[in-house]
């Protein structure tokens, strides 16, 4: 139970969503820092990593394991000093990366890549010490961003199968719908602040305990969880999808060829998946469906191909189901 | 199958939470010592590593909290499985005064502890108490790390050395007088015939870990102190502070109390703080000191040698036979505790445990557990590949060695004999029996064996009985 434990936090940087927020950039930095310093205080060998995700590209700000070479010379005598190296290290790599010249403030942040690296770090770290587990703590500010949703869910499954815990906070803004999935499929905690005034306590009740003293003290968890899908050609968050019976990619309309594994479906079962379609978004979507591009088959050649099953996907009941079972 | 049995003790034994040597003592002090040493933040910081997970995110959970919470709120957190744990660490919590009990129903963190605390995490404040780094000096540059660890190195064993080789004709040097006072104060070592021999439990001390002996050693330091009338938060304090401080640093002495600055020369004698002269005004941490907070190991790799104590270097074989791959004096003789040893080469020693080695370990108070648990912490890297680690039949054995000793069992009590007839011998035995204090009974000899409690009972009952059939 008490062994050490290694956390990786990704911050969500993107100056355009810091203006926006009621908490501003520096209040938030200074509470984190206080947590920071909360994790590496309950052990002497633990050990952290902070990930910044800035818009359009993503940088580590500090690594325990690779401390940071310009160590002032004189420490203070009313600070323990490896809180120093860390405070110092991490405002002053954001600030440097903020101040950048160059940085476009309008584009969404780079939070997929941030999580990769911080996963690729984990692993690096297993592989070499064999770590305990490790923990990726997200705090995001960005809404969902639909064309992320793809990597998002890759990451989730290097997670679970690296035995990472994803714990997410959405500190501002709506509820993110890709954070929330991450949390519940890997065992970890989401947590959408409303209230931004006790940031530190919500930070330490919630996310400070490693996965094992979780047992004994409950940290909070999701009634609801929202587990809708982006679909694979529009990238839109859909309600009701239509899923490949072969290779499962998710579309929003039932399409005659599937654009991941190329299987063709029969032209009969478009049919009915379309004329089973809610009439709403049937014709909303209407235009924009693309045409169908196959050209009728003989109905032995049809026999063989897969009907394409359409997938319901209810929303915040934590089931999805089937609707149409696959037909091979 | 024993085996399995006696495997699965074991395992059940190393899983049990065992709490930190120092926590007893703290818990023993006065609320007004425990408040006093809370005021600094690293004395806080380095307690506070020492608790368990549990106590440490209750403490974490309340520290930013302006008032006190009701208890029913935070139970509300608490897991039904973990209600045990929860409750034991809220008792400690309320031991060391840093969750004060004198509120009802409600739980707030002493105040003293919550300042320092959060000043801990957040740096400022004027305590000065993470250590004042000594100025820069040209002249004479800090020690590097290569030499503190010989350094300390070198302290620590000449005391185990002397320790183990005592009472054999080895003269290993002899440590200084303040060290040799505390290891006989501390019962480890005994005055016998005019010569400081070694005790039974200084026997088990050479079995247990660094971190173990090091908090062992100064725990007994801290009880002397309490003798000589230093001030105990002065000393707890500054082995606070030596544990947050940096390797490779230089400390000045000027921010030092008195009691402070007696400490260093004693602090010396053990390995903890390096200083270039006596009178010098600055010191330097060891990792000893460094590391007495901290899982990570407090000595280094001896030198000459890949595979130094922290990897392991004993391989135990089916065969009862024990290769070491070490050339430390230390080691070599921490083993021969054991081990009948045979050969020795350049880097590596080879003996066999017997049962006459294993029974002379016994004598000297050693138990078999903690042959086998230093045999298992000591294991070669190699042995590590092995599941169980250890072979099965030779921890057997050696549990098996111990209880042959424990064959015979003595205790005092009363034999009665020569009882008139069969019906006499019955009823008195039928009372002992009730009384359930009859340890042996021979029904053809009419005699039983009872114990001394019991004695009185028994007698009173056979003169109640002579009394009854002579009216």
């Amino acid at each position: 139970m008490d062994n050490s434990s290694h956390l990786s936090v990704v911050l969500d940087l993107s100056p355009a969503q810091w203006y926006q927020s009621p908490l501003s950039l520096d209040s938030f930095l200074a509470q984190l820092l206080v947590f920071l310093n909360a994790h590496i205080a309950l052990k002497h060998d633990n050990s952290l990593a902070v990930f910044g995700a800035l818009p359009d590209k993503s940088v580590m700000l500090y690594a325990s394991s690779e401390p940071p070479m310009d160590t002032p010379a004189t420490s203070d005598p009313n600070c323990y000093p490896p809180f120093k190296r860390l405070d110092s290290a991490v405002t002053a790599r954001i600030s440097e990366q903020l101040e950048d010249p160059l940085l476009d403030v309008t584009t969404p942040s780079a939070i997929v890549g941030a999580l990769t690296k911080a996963l690729c770090y984990i692993n690096r770290l297993s592989v070499a010490t064999g770590l305990v587990d490790p923990r990726i703590l997200i705090l995001s500010v960005s809404p969902d961003l639909s064309n992320a949703y793809i990597p998002i869910m890759n990451s989730i499954f290097s997670a679970q199968k690296l035995k990472v815990t994803i714990d997410a906070g959405q500190i501002y803004g709506p509820d993110t719908v890709f954070l929330q999935q991450a949390a519940h499929l890997t065992g970890g905690s989401y947590l959408h602040l409303t209230e931004t005034s006790a940031l530190l306590q919500y930070l330490i009740m919630t996310f400070l305990p490693p996965p094992s003293i979780r047992k004994v003290i409950a940290v909070p968890t999701q009634d609801k969880i929202d587990f809708r899908a982006a679909c694979f050609c529009h990238k839109n968050i859909v309600d009701i999808g239509f899923v490949c019976s072969v290779c499962l990619s998710i579309f929003c309309q039932p399409t005659p060829v599937c654009s991941t594994c190329r299987t063709k479906f029969p032209i009969k079962t478009l049919q009915r998946l379309n004329a089973s379609r809610p009439l709403t978004i049937s014709s909303a979507n209407n235009s924009a469906r693309p045409t169908p591009v196959s050209t009728p088959r003989s109905a032995a050649t049809a026999a063989r191909h897969p009907p394409m099953s359409a997938e319901s996907i209810q929303n915040g009941s934590g089931t999805s189901a089937v609707a149409n079972g696959s037909g091979h | 199958m024993p085996s399995v049995q006696l495997n699965s003790h074991s395992e059940n034994a190393e899983k049990k939470h065992i709490e930190h040597a120092l926590l007893p003592f703290l818990q023993s002090q006065s609320q007004n010592t425990l408040t006093r040493l809370y005021q600094r933040p690293s004395s806080c910081l380095s307690l506070f590593r020492l608790l368990e997970p549990v106590e440490r995110q209750i403490i974490m959970s309340l520290l930013w909290l302006e008032s006190a919470i009701p208890q029913s709120t935070m139970n509300t957190w608490v897991n039904r499985e973990g209600r045990k744990l929860y409750d034991e660490a809220i008792a400690t919590l309320g031991r060391l005064n840093i969750l004060p009990t004198n509120l009802t129903n409600k739980l707030a963190l002493n105040t003293t502890f919550k300042m320092s605390f959060r000043q801990a995490l957040t740096g400022g404040g004027t305590s000065g108490s993470f250590g004042v780094p000594a100025e820069n000096d040209d002249k004479s540059p800090a020690q590097d790390l290569e030499s503190l660890d010989s350094f300390a190195l070198e302290r620590w064993e000449t005391i185990l050395h002397y320790m183990v080789s005592s009472g054999t004709e080895q003269q290993p040097t002899k440590p200084s007088q303040g060290v040799l006072y505390l290891l006989q104060r501390s019962g480890l070592m005994s005055t016998f015939q005019g010569v400081l021999r070694i005790t039974s439990a200084g026997f088990q001390f050479l079995l247990h870990s660094p971190h173990d002996q090091l908090w062992d050693l100064l725990l007994q330091y801290l009880h002397l102190a309490e003798e000589r009338q230093m001030d105990l938060v002065e000393v707890l304090g500054f082995i606070f502070m030596l544990s947050t401080m940096e390797l490779g640093k230089e400390y000045s002495t000027e921010n030092l109390s008195g009691t402070q600055k007696a400490m260093l020369e004693d602090l010396r004698d053990y390995g903890l703080i390096w200083q270039r002269k006596p009178t010098s005004r600055r010191f330097s941490p060891t990792r000893l000191a460094t590391t007495l907070t901290s899982a990570s190991p407090p000595l280094p790799t001896s030198s000459g040698n890949s595979s130094g104590p922290q990897e392991g270097f004993i391989i135990l074989e089916t065969n009862y036979r024990v290769y070491a791959y070490t050339d430390n004096p230390l080691q070599t003789a921490v083993l021969n505790l054991f081990v009948s040893l045979k050969y020795r080469f350049p880097n590596l020693v080879v003996g066999s445990i017997t049962r006459e080695s294993v029974r002379k370990a016994l004598a000297n108070g050693i138990t078999a557990d903690q042959i086998i648990s230093y045999l298992m912490s000591h294991a070669h890297p190699q042995m590590r590949k092995n599941n169980p680690l250890l072979p099965v039949t030779v921890q057997d054995q050696i549990r098996l060695w111990e209880l042959e000793r424990n064959r015979l069992k003595s205790q005092e009590g009363y034999l009665y004999t020569a009882f008139a007839s069969q019906a006499d011998y019955e009823f008195v035995l039928h009372y002992a029996k009730e009384l359930d204090v009859v340890l042996w009974e021979n029904a053809s000899r009419r005699c039983f064996f009872g114990t001394l409690g019991g004695h009185a009972n028994i007698k009173g009952f056979i003169e109640r009985r002579a009394m009854g059939s002579n009216q």
